[in-house]
């Protein structure tokens, strides 16, 4: 899959490895690869089955018994049963592996998805997205070797019991050098990973001088700066050259060493063996027979010493894995929770002497008090980094306070069901994120209780309500028109007014516009700002803004300063008697006119 | 994995194509001849040899073991022993012979690409996307690399190993060989059944796998959202089902490629059985000899496998090519600008004539620009105004020679800009866009941009110059320290200002300037006014202008309106002309001064 990071130090020593991960895994999973190393411990005896055969005929065919067609068949017979197995074993092998990689995806995505908001702070996507694909395609690799592998093991012990039988002396010499090839084969795995990581690193970096040379073409142009890049570029692929022609040496040291080493297993049977032959110890058939199980032999050899090697990279992807999987979600529900109250005046909002850090930051707020009527909207003003934001953070249980609390409607929030406080609050965030779905799913994203298409006359009238109506009725499929990365792009405005018909058709007691119309194209903003004046219309509202005509729309001013709400009142009042109040708004505020477009 | 490159069925090419897109790969490669060719004569070497070991086989049994000569059977093992060695060292040189022929060629066509590319005007880049370009020189080249490290090695290696044992076969019995050979259709059959479905399937898995990343990615960028919502457990649900979308993608593959496999391994049994019937009936009438049947058994084995690797290269080879079709459509696209034989250097002179011009975007039906002509005089400062769209841009873009005009002429110093060098029109004619624009590397190595010749003290001359050395100088690394991508270590006013002294080093004639909407921090926000303005100081300018403060302080304003040049003069001309558009447009400014800050008009050009 697509991310490759190289990660140095995820080959180990064996011993050093944490297998009690993939023991685990394997546990679960033990009846599907049960029924595969059982298939390929039958296609093992077939596979024995054939030289054995093939040596029966030949000796027999030399004595003209006429039963050569027998033989003939026997084997023909024995090819049937190891291209059946081999087939099964490997569709039954595949699903298993294929089917713990998926169900290991969706453990570690459902985990991801439930974790608090502070994890996700620190956490970076691109690692996470490496969890759920890299590391769980070696876990994959090598799940889906287990089966072959033990067949070859028994193919292995069997072969090699099987030639002690025959003749223990020639068995000496024809096995001889077959432990050299697992060896060589684990120490080959070894050597050559991190020589294509490397190759993977230096191809990666010749793509991000060529992204960033085409990114920055108007640069590149206006300097003339094409040499320069040149030699950028040069210097990545003579990197690639020289990395890639290391991965070969490494090739040339170990695969043509693996090639030989049977070879010369067989020449000491032929030499040995023939010697025994002309002395009368045993047949022409027996000593061809030999050769047979020498040269079959090979490929499991080679296997398992791989195998190994792969062994120890799922391990160590899946101990990242486990990583992950061990963190304990920070915002959970109270063992007992209590129940919103549902009738009388609702949704006031307090804030008692609250204290709040990003981990082991600066405070962020300072024993902040706030209090915020039922159906009441209050604009929040401070600089930047005064947290404005972190209010609204904290209103949603992202986080909880380090001191003090946060009562909606009489309750703590901690005392309540996570999804009923988010049930209750509402956000408009400065960006809007739309999903890769339909307009209507994406208005419906908050409501689990509307669905976009059953009830899509609730859908358009919370577009309508948020002034997103009329260019939804312009796209190509309306209410069906996908968006999101790989759909339909909407301007900044646009999708403001999207979050806010999602806000609308949520209801919910208490809304927060965080920013909602600094992303937007400053000739646009009155046409956010009529959607916000009727979603605020009868709702406890938190606006959080720097451009004062936003601010002017609030019933209630706080200047939010040193963590704590320094001045309450209108926006004239404030203007009027606080000097801090006007500093603030002069070094956010830029008016601005949209020309004539 | 197996077989695991797909082609789509839009991207493959007929047998025709194929072959004069590899002849012209073949031409391209031709550095690379006398390598390829030792690398074709070691993988022979390697190849051949291993089909020498049977026959070394049989020697020994019937020549030495049957007759009861020792001489032979110890000739037999000499014989073998050498022949392995020889092969060895024939398989030690090809793995690096074959890597660098292979890795030479593809840095070449890396090279050629990427040269070629940088050639091309502003137009290309507009036809054509950034993942699609940087893809021709990433996955499409990666693609081919499977096709030049293995696919050739396997194909010398294979052609030889089938040709040579089927001689082999031959001459050692070919009534056993042909009777063996029965199942030889078999496989080859059951090879191109499962290309075909395997390349349907490896498609779709692709694609699922594309899928269920970006969902992955969606709901990591979206958790906030998500769990604000109380949507958690709806995106799992939804994760799911496009995961278990994947899971049966895979399987698909999984049983195209199943039934494929048993069936060739029963061919290979059954090509075993075939040969020891037909060998047993020949011996029984004494036609062959034991050994033989030992031999051709033996060589049967050896023949399925390289069978089965030409029908794996067959794909290979149609992902190649189609890549290879892609980029030579690149390499055989001309620039737009350049230069010609009778090119001439660009004198001193900063005056800039813009005499009827029309000029209309590709892929566009309606001009960016219709008939505009200009004079601006050697040092004069001009503010380009106007909506989005207007013309602004693309008329400071045609003066820096970043297209040339449909129509009309452009000339700096009395020379058109289309007989300049490119060389000399860089030196002269400065970009500088809204926004600095750093690439990955040290501040030195971003200043050295335009003139990578310059030293040191002439860096910091240029930090002088512009006002802003003590910024960078105080740095712990001073001007080595790295920038990272995209400048990311830098604030944007910094990178905006390492974008001005990169310019300043330059010492251009005229300086096109595309004004940034947005505020930077504020602590840099003067400091690039300040450098700006020593910068212009002495130079002819043309700047795109969102500020008011900026328009007053040019020489002349021009305002364009749909692609027309409309109005142009002074500041007081213009406000003097009534009902005019610079007049309407400054008394909305006038408006609209707010408390603090400044006016910035519209949202400029993207």
């Amino acid at each position: 899959m697509a991310d490759q990071t190289p990660r140095a130090g995820s080959v180990r020593s064996l011993r050093d490895t944490d297998w009690s991960h993939l023991l685990t895994l394997l546990r679960d999973r033990r009846q599907g690869l049960g029924i595969a190393v059982a298939l390929g411990l039958a296609w093992t005896f077939g596979k024995i089955a054939v030289p054995l055969l093939t040596q029966a005929a030949i000796d027999r065919s030399i004595s003209a018994d006429g039963s050569v067609l027998v033989w003939a068949g026997a084997i023909a017979g024995a090819g049937v049963v190891t291209g059946s197995f081999t087939a099964a074993r490997r569709h039954i092998a595949f699903r298993e592996s294929r089917m713990v990689e998926t169900l290991l995806r969706e453990q570690i995505h459902d985990h991801v998805l439930g974790l608090h908001p502070a994890y996700h702070d620190r956490a970076q996507t691109g690692q996470l997205m490496s969890r759920m694909s890299a590391d769980l395609n070696q876990v994959q690799m090598f799940v889906v070797m287990i089966p072959l592998t033990l067949s070859h093991l028994a193919l292995i012990i069997g072969v090699g019991v099987t030639l002690v039988v025959l003749d223990p002396w020639l068995a000496l010499v024809a096995l001889a050098p077959l432990p050299f090839v697992n060896v060589t084969a684990k120490k080959f795995s070894n050597a050559i990973h991190p020589a294509v990581l490397a190759v993977q690193s230096e191809q990666a970096q010749l793509s991000a001088v060529v992204e960033e040379s085409i990114a920055g073409v108007r640069v590149v142009k206006g300097f003339g700066a094409e040499r320069v890049r040149m030699e950028a570029l040069s210097t990545e692929a003579d990197d690639i050259q020289r990395v890639s022609l290391r991965a070969a040496e490494i090739r040339s040291r170990f695969l043509p060493l693996i090639e030989i080493l049977p070879a010369l297993g067989l020449i000491g049977v032929l030499g040995v063996g023939g010697l025994r032959v002309l002395d009368g110890a045993m047949t022409v058939g027996e000593l061809v027979a030999f050769n047979f199980f020498v040269t079959l032999l090979v490929w499991p050899l080679r296997s398992i010493g791989m195998t190994v090697a792969f062994g120890q990279r799922a391990a160590a992807a899946l101990e990242r894995v486990h990583e992950v999987l061990s963190v304990n979600p920070a915002i959970v529900d109270p063992s007992e929770p209590t129940a919103l109250p549902s009738t009388g005046t609702l949704g006031s909002v307090e804030m008692r002497g609250v204290r709040f850090a990003y981990g082991d930051q600066l405070t962020v707020l300072d024993g902040l008090d706030l209090h915020i009527a039922p159906g009441e909207s209050l604009a929040i003003v401070g600089s930047t980094g005064s947290g404005k934001s972190t209010i609204a953070r904290l209103l949603l249980r992202f986080y909880d306070p380090d001191d003090g609390a946060i009562v909606l409607d009489g309750v703590d929030l901690r005392d309540l069901r996570v999804d009923d406080v988010r049930r209750s609050v509402g956000i408009v965030f400065e960006e809007t994120l739309l999903f890769n779905d339909t307009v209507g799913a994406n208005i419906a994203f908050a409501s689990p209780t509307v669905d976009p298409i059953a009830d899509r006359s609730r859908v358009i009238e919370a577009a309508r309500l948020a002034g997103a109506a009329d260019f939804i009725a312009e796209l190509p499929d309306g209410y069906d028109t996908v968006l999101g990365e790989r759909g339909y792009s909407l301007s900044g405005g646009q999708r403001q007014r999207i979050a806010i018909a999602r806000a609308v058709l949520a209801d919910p007691r208490v809304l927060i516009l965080d920013d909602a119309t600094s992303a937007v194209d400053p000739s646009k903003e009155h046409e956010i700002r009529s959607a916000m004046a009727t979603v605020m219309e009868g709702r406890t509202t938190i606006v959080i803004a720097h451009r004062p005509g936003t601010i002017a729309m609030a019933d209630r001013v706080a200047l939010l300063d040193g963590g704590r709400i320094v001045e309450v009142g209108s926006h004239e009042e404030l203007l009027a008697r606080s000097t801090r109040y006007r500093e603030v708004l002069a070094a956010q505020t830029e008016a601005t006119v949209g020309g004539d477009n | 994995m197996w077989g695991g490159a797909g082609v789509d069925p839009e991207d493959r090419l007929d047998r025709a194509e194929a072959a004069q897109v590899l002849r012209r790969a073949a031409r391209l490669a031709k550095s690379q001849r006398r390598t390829a060719g030792a690398a074709v004569g070691f993988v022979a070497m390697a190849t051949g040899t291993a089909l020498f070991g049977p026959l070394f086989v049989r020697h020994g049994i019937d020549a030495g073991i049957r007759t009861g000569d020792r001489g032979a059977l110890a000739v037999a093992v000499v014989g073998y022993v050498l022949v392995v060695l020889l092969g060895y060292v024939g398989s030690r040189r090809q793995y690096i012979l074959v890597n660098r022929a292979g890795e030479g060629f593809l840095r070449e066509l890396r090279l050629r690409l990427f040269a070629h590319i940088q050639r091309q005007s502003l137009g290309f880049f507009d036809r054509n996307k950034a993942g699609v370009l940087v893809s021709r020189m990433t996955a499409d080249i990666e693609s081919m690399s499977e096709l030049v490290q293995w696919g050739l090695l396997q194909f010398v290696s294979a052609g030889i190993l089938i040709s040579v044992a089927l001689v082999v076969l031959m001459v050692l019995s070919w009534q056993m060989t042909v009777v063996a050979l029965a199942v030889l259709p078999i496989v080859v059959l059951a090879s191109i059944v499962f290309q075909r479905r395997s390349n349907d399937a490896y498609l779709e898995v692709r694609e699922r796998v594309g899928q269920n990343l970006s969902t992955i990615q969606e709901h990591l960028a979206g958790v906030r959202v998500i769990q604000a919502s109380a949507r958690t457990d709806e995106q799992r649900h939804r994760f799911r089902m496009s995961n278990r979308g994947l899971f049966s993608a895979h399987m698909r593959t999984v049983r195209v490629s199943t039934w494929y496999f048993g069936v060739v391994e029963l061919a290979g049994v059954l090509a075993t059985a075939l040969a020891v019937l037909a060998g047993g009936w020949l011996v029984d009438r004494q036609a062959v000899s034991v050994g033989t049947v030992v031999a051709v058994v033996l060589l049967l084995a050896s023949l399925f496998e390289p069978v089965q690797q030409l029908s794996q290269l067959y794909n290979t080879l149609q992902s190649a090519t189609a890549s290879l079709r892609k980029m030579f459509d690149i390499l055989d696209t001309e620039p737009e600008v350049d230069e010609h034989h009778a090119s001439v250097d660009l004198g001193d002179s900063g005056d800039v004539v813009v005499d009827s011009v029309t000029f209309t975007y590709p892929g566009s039906d309606v001009p960016a620009l219709t008939d505009a002509s200009l004079t601006i005089a050697s040092g004069e400062r001009i503010a380009l105004v106007g909506p989005t769209g207007a013309g602004k841009s693309t008329l400071a873009k045609l003066i820096a020679r970043l297209y040339d005009p449909d129509q009309g002429v452009i000339a700096l110093g009395g020379t058109e800009l289309r007989n300049a060098t490119m060389s000399s029109l860089r030196q002269r004619v400065v970009v500088v866009p809204q926004e600095g624009f750093l690439f990955n590397g040290t501040i030195a190595d971003n200043l050295r941009l335009a003139r990578p010749e310059s030293t040191d003290l002439e860096l910091l001359d240029a930090l002088d110059r512009i006002g802003v050395k003590g910024r960078f100088t105080d740095l712990p690394d001073g001007l080595d320290t790295e920038v990272r991508e995209r400048g990311s270590r830098l604030s944007a006013g910094e990178r905006q200002l390492v974008s001005l002294a990169r310019a300043a080093l330059v010492d251009p004639t005229v300086l096109v300037l595309d004004e940034a909407t947005s505020n930077l921090d504020p602590g840099t926000e003067s400091e690039v006014e300040a450098a700006l303005e020593r910068l212009m100081s002495g130079r002819t300018v043309v700047v795109v202008a969102h500020r008011l403060s900026t328009v007053r302080r040019a020489d002349r304003i021009v305002v364009c309106d749909g692609g027309r040049l409309v109005e142009v003069g002074t500041h007081d001309e213009l406000v003097a002309i009534s009902g005019g558009r610079y007049a309407q447009l400054s008394s909305a400014w006038e408006a609209s001064r707010p408390v603090a800050g400044q006016v910035v008009i519209d949202s400029g050009l993207n």
